[in-house]
């Protein structure tokens, strides 16, 4: 099919109006599995004889690596090898965006936590005790924690070779910011402080790699793309990618740290599997997986805004520091997502924005939903409320006046032609919080509890940015007996696209029964579908089988009209009922369709693909293509300030998303709730405390803290509006990070409410609020 | 987690006689629920050589009430007590302590010696005993004795129990007429270790405070009485300005430290306005002040 006629036919079905699935409270394949406890995770699958592998790990912030001795671990019963660097057959090299990470550490450690060596033995007691007993000598380095000490300095260097701690920059320069400035009738700036955050999965990063016949690995990995973990298993063993295949169960969780981590976790069961020739099982202990993988970043921000008298901005000018710890990882991709969304969703005629990318001798920084915008969001936000208030404007009126609306030119230069729906969104939330009049109510209260409403609206652009190549890609096999098996690469990490929402739109274009759709999902066998990242797990990861079943569609409304002796276009197919839309008297069911196709040779099987059209984005300028599409997402939020403990209760939360067509609105209710929660713990109690040698020293559930369901606010149904994105699905965008993204600005900017006082760091603990009260 | 447990030599005692029995030996960590132990062992803040099970001593796990005093079998599950009417009804700050403490999962099999032996500064069942002015019986193979929690707890995870006895029952009077006050300040809305708890009881008998008695918890190396505060109310009259002299001598019965969860000058901050908001709560209880 040529890329005009599909364009044609997905322009066909995006502006479908009636639907039998599609947009319904459909329940997903998985619950009853879930609900029960049957669902096989990663840890289900070990078996007794697989041998199991422990890492052990730096105790230096930073070092050289002078020896290695096991020959006391040797002493251990069950103990088999410890594997280092120099065991590594392919390249010991995983850095995702810049060549600058090992899988395990070679000459030098750069964090507390980094992986040295993988002790191997039969069993769990045996592995850890060897662990213990591994002795791995350095030489102390000096080291640096601060990122920005880190940055004016040359003398510690996290990594020699770059001959500075900037790992990355990025910039913006669009209009005049200078003369932005002097046109605006008020300036403010503040400085803003984010912490680290860890994702704290139910499930801890694990892996099985078994070897097969010919050479081959198949591998069991809890990450959230199969095939980036084919393509780094294959480089770290030097193996043909084809030689590996990666199979993903039900994740437990994975917010961004299993895009990351889940294929170096398996790198490691593979190598150890590829050495010993023996099926290999690794599992992070809690400890140890808050000690090795990456966190969200931890931020300094710089943001100097200006608007005119009426509250109109004039120009932003913002520094964002990116503390990334030890490596880069996915650290400059963050950076460039945060940059490029520093003006919020407002129209900004006159931007200067640099971004700094940071090494210091810390954890490294990585994925994390939201990816580097939930932090500049909140100054971003914070900003708006600040200007407000000195123009004597309601908060949700400036917003309103600088709203991005069809039409409007973002600060990249970017001109948002359609599906630009934050506007509504941000009305319908305002209209159902009651905001002006609690607004004003809560200004007026005084003593020991006092209550606040606040405002967050946020952006995230869809998918990959810039140029950077993405495609969704998927199959669709219809079976003689009618079912269907559908194969993608989007994996299941609780989300519940592939067991809900590909379902639907599969069922939905072939018109057969929902029961009937079966998807295969997380899994290299399966054509690349990218990633289950960046909210495009249906948004991007489903077109491919969206375009795969309309191809199906086409050829079955040809065989149907050929048998109902009618024309194609006067078919229909709903819920397995296949009718002439004319006369409805000519019917069959779906069933028969089916066989006829497979004894009058037509194919059943399709694969669809699907290249984003991007544009092009200036590095040097920062002015161009950003993103594919945005999802916009509004909070509004009340909290209760208790002014003597200075503790923060968030009462209730108004949400309302633009992500396009809904697919299925419960999925969607469950992904905005569970991720206002972990935003409110990004706002109010996630915080990393590191020693004076950079090791974390809260790496535990006892004094890391999340929030529980007891914590939970009470958060109102969502409201959607359906700006429909014209290369999604039905229409559909991108759902999954969006309600963390708002979540700490409208807690921040209620919070500020409550006490009178600009919160500027978060997390906003009870001591920092009794600090603020008292004017510190 | 898989961490390395280190080998120790186990037994399983079937009932108190044969675990006393044991205990004679010396040397012998007694395990409970194990929601302590087991977690140290894997830390490697403790590595006992031997541990005895105590976990089948069923004659352990009761409630009784006899003549105005409450008897807690050691070995009873922090559930068990939760979901005890004479307990809810009787010692309501136990049963609001409980109620905070840990999750569903780990009541089920943590017991009350467990915690009060752990003698954690943040053991929460430890403030409201203190108020009850409990008392622990200590047995061993050679007979019991029976000491005043106050005195049991000697500072973080001492106490002043031998390791030839064993927790078994806890007395605890009940009060009467009295205004019964708990709150424990964590991180988190449930399921946290204590930043800061308190309890406490009053009496105000004609505009006077006739009993004040205040308990603290993860303010001190050890749960402890703010006997200063106290004597400083009782006798007084009950009104705002002798509570807020009062509240401020709490710095003579602390000693809060700065820690990953909060800092000593927060805790001392805590402490004076959750004392000041049960002193006054208490006040209006009993009719006086407008608070
Ligand atoms: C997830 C989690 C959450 C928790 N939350 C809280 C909380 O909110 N508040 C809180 O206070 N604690 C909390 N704890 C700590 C712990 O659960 C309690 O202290 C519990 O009561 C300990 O009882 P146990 O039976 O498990 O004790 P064990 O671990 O079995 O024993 C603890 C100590 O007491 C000794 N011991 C036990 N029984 C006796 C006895 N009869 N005689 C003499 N010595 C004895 C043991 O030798 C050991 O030294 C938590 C623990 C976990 C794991």
């Amino acid at each position: 099919m040529s890329s005009t006629d599909l364009e044609r036919l997905m322009n066909k079905w995006l502006s479908a109006q009636e639907f039998y699935v599609v947009g319904k409270k459909v329940e997903r394949a998985d619950t009853i599995e879930k609900a029960l406890g049957i669902a096989r995770y990663m840890e289900d699958y070990y078996m007794r004889d697989m041998l199991v592998i422990k890492q052990v790990t730096s105790k230096y912030p930073h070092a050289r690596i002078l020896s290695i001795d096991d020959s006391q671990a040797k002493k251990v019963k069950g103990f088999l090898m410890n594997i280092t660097a120099k065991n590594i057959p392919g390249e010991n090299q995983v850095g995702y965006s810049i060549p600058d990470q090992p899988l395990l550490a070679d000459k030098k450690v750069r964090y507390v936590g980094e992986p040295v060596s993988l002790v191997v033995a039969s069993d769990f007691d045996s592995a850890l005790e060897a662990a213990q007993l591994v002795k791995v000598n350095y030489d102390p380095l000096p080291y640096v924690l601060d990122p920005l000490e880190a940055m004016k300095r040359n003398d510690v260097l996290v990594h020699e070779e770059t001959g500075s701690n900037i790992a990355f920059r990025t910039k913006v320069r669009k209009g005049d910011v200078e003369k932005g400035f002097s046109e605006s009738h008020v300036v403010v700036e503040n400085t803003y402080r984010t912490s680290h955050q860890d994702h704290i999965y139910l499930e801890t990063e694990a892996s099985i790699a078994i070897p097969n016949l010919e050479g081959k690995l198949t591998i069991l990995s809890p990450s959230q793309y199969p095939h980036l973990t084919q393509k780094i298993v294959s480089r770290v063993l030097g193996l043909p990618a084809s030689s590996i295949r990666v199979v993903v169960p039900y994740l437990g969780g994975g917010f961004g740290g299993k895009d990351d981590q889940g294929p170096l976790t398996s790198a490691k069961a593979a190598l150890v599997a590829y050495l010993t020739k023996r099926p290999t099982f690794i599992e992070y202990s809690r400890e140890e997986s808050i000690a090795v993988h990456p966190k969200r970043e931890a931020t300094v921000i710089r943001y100097k805004s200006g608007a005119d008298a009426e509250g109109k901005l004039k120009a932003i000018e913002v520094e964002i520091v990116h503390d990334t710890g030890a490596y880069a990882n996915r650290g400059p991709f963050i950076l460039w997502r945060a940059t490029m969304h520093a003006s919020g969703p407002y129209v900004v005629p006159n931007a200067k924005v640099d971004g700094y990318c940071i090494y210091t001798n810390k954890v490294y920084q990585g994925s994390f939903r939201g990816f580097g915008n939930p932090s500049v969001q909140f100054a971003a936000e914070s900003q708006m409320d600040v200007l407000a208030e000195k123009l004597g404007i309601d908060p949700l009126e400036i917003r309103l006046k600088n709203i991005l609306t069809p039409g409007a030119t973002t600060i990249t230069g970017q001109v948002l032609d359609s599906s630009v729906g934050v506007k509504e969104a941000l009305e319908a939330a305002a209209l159902k919080a009651g905001w002006k009049e609690k607004r004003k109510a809560y200004s007026s209260m005084e003593g020991r509890f006092r209550k606040g409403i606040g405002i967050g609206v946020a952006w995230h652009g869809i998918s990959t940015s810039r140029g950077v190549p993405d495609w969704s890609a998927g199959t669709v096999k219809i079976e003689l007996d009618g079912s269907v098996s559908v194969l993608v690469g989007i994996v299941e990490m609780g989300q519940g696209s592939p067991t809900s929402s590909h379902r639907q739109i599969v069922a939905e274009i072939l018109g057969v029964p929902l029961d009937l759709v079966h998807v295969y999902f997380g899994t290299s066998d399966a054509p690349d579908t990218g990633a289950t990242h960046a909210s495009r797990g249906t948004g991007v990861g489903a077109i491919g089988v969206y375009v795969a079943s309309i191809e199906l569609r086409e050829r079955l409304n040809s065989l149907a009209a050929k048998l109902l002796n009618t024309d194609p276009e006067d078919i229909t197919i709903v819920d397995g009922v296949v009718r002439s839309k004319k006369d409805p008297s000519k019917s069959m069911p779906w069933k028969d369709l089916v066989k006829s196709a497979y004894s009058k040779g037509v194919s059943t099987t399709s694969s669809g693909y699907f290249f984003l059209p991007k544009g092009r984005f200036d590095d040097e300028m920062g002015q161009g293509f950003a993103y594919i599409s945005y999802s916009y997402m509004v909070t509004i939020t009340e909290v209760e300030v208790d002014t003597e403990l200075g503790t923060v209760k968030v009462l209730k939360t108004y949400p309302a998303i633009a992500a396009g067509k809904i697919i299925n609105p419960v999925q969607v209710e469950g992904q905005i709730e569970g991720a206002f929660v972990q935003g409110m713990g990004l706002a109010l109690t996630e915080e990393f405390k590191f020693s004076e040698k950079g090791e974390i020293i809260n790496k535990d559930l006892t004094d890391y803290v999340i929030p529980t369901s007891m914590d939970a606010p009470e958060i109102a149904e969502p409201i959607f509006i359906e700006d429909r994105f014209k290369y999604g699905p039905f229409g559909a965008k991108g759902v999954g990070e969006m309600a963390l993204i708002p979540a700490p600005s409208s807690i921040a900017n209620a919070v500020s409410h409550a006490i009178g006082k600009r919160v500027t760091h978060l997390p906003i603990t009870p001591e920092r609020v009794l600090k603020l009260l008292e004017g510190r | 987690m898989y961490y390395k447990l280190p080998e120790f030599e186990y037994k399983r005692a079937e009932n108190l006689h044969q675990a006393l029995d044991v205990l004679k030996e010396g040397d012998w960590k007694i395990l409970a629920g194990g929601t302590d132990l087991i977690l140290d062992m894997k830390i490697g803040r403790q590595s006992p050589k031997k541990i005895l099970d105590i976990t089948r001593l069923g004659e352990l796990r009761y409630v009784r009430a006899y003549n105005g005093k409450m008897f807690i079998g050691g070995g009873s599950r922090l559930q068990e007590l939760l979901e005890n009417a004479l307990v809810k009804e009787k010692l309501p700050l136990l049963s609001s302590a409980i109620y905070e403490m840990a999750s569903w999962q780990i009541r089920n099999v943590a017991t009350i010696a467990g915690n009060i032996c752990n003698a954690s500064p943040a053991a929460d069942s430890a403030p409201p005993l203190l108020i009850y002015d409990a008392k622990v019986k200590l047995s061993s193979s050679s007979g019991s004795r029976t000491l005043p929690i106050s005195e049991f707890f000697l500072g973080p995870r001492k106490t002043a129990i031998s390791s030839y006895e064993l927790l078994e029952e806890i007395e605890v009077p009940t009060l009467d007429g009295y205004f019964q006050w708990y709150y424990k300040l964590g991180r988190r809305h449930a399921f946290t270790l204590s930043v800061v708890s308190a309890a406490v009881a009053l009496k105000i008998e004609n505009g006077i405070f006739s009993d004040v008695r205040i308990a603290l918890g993860s303010v001190a190396p050890k749960p402890v009485r703010a006997y200063t505060v106290e004597n400083e109310l009782k006798g007084k009259e009950a009104n705002v300005s002798e509570i807020e002299r009062a509240v401020e001598k709490v710095a003579e019965d602390i000693s809060p430290i700065s820690d990953v969860r909060a800092s000593a000058e927060y805790r001392f901050k805590a402490t004076k306005a959750l004392l000041k908001e049960a002193l006054f709560k208490g006040m209006k209880y009993f009719g006086g002040g407008s608070g």
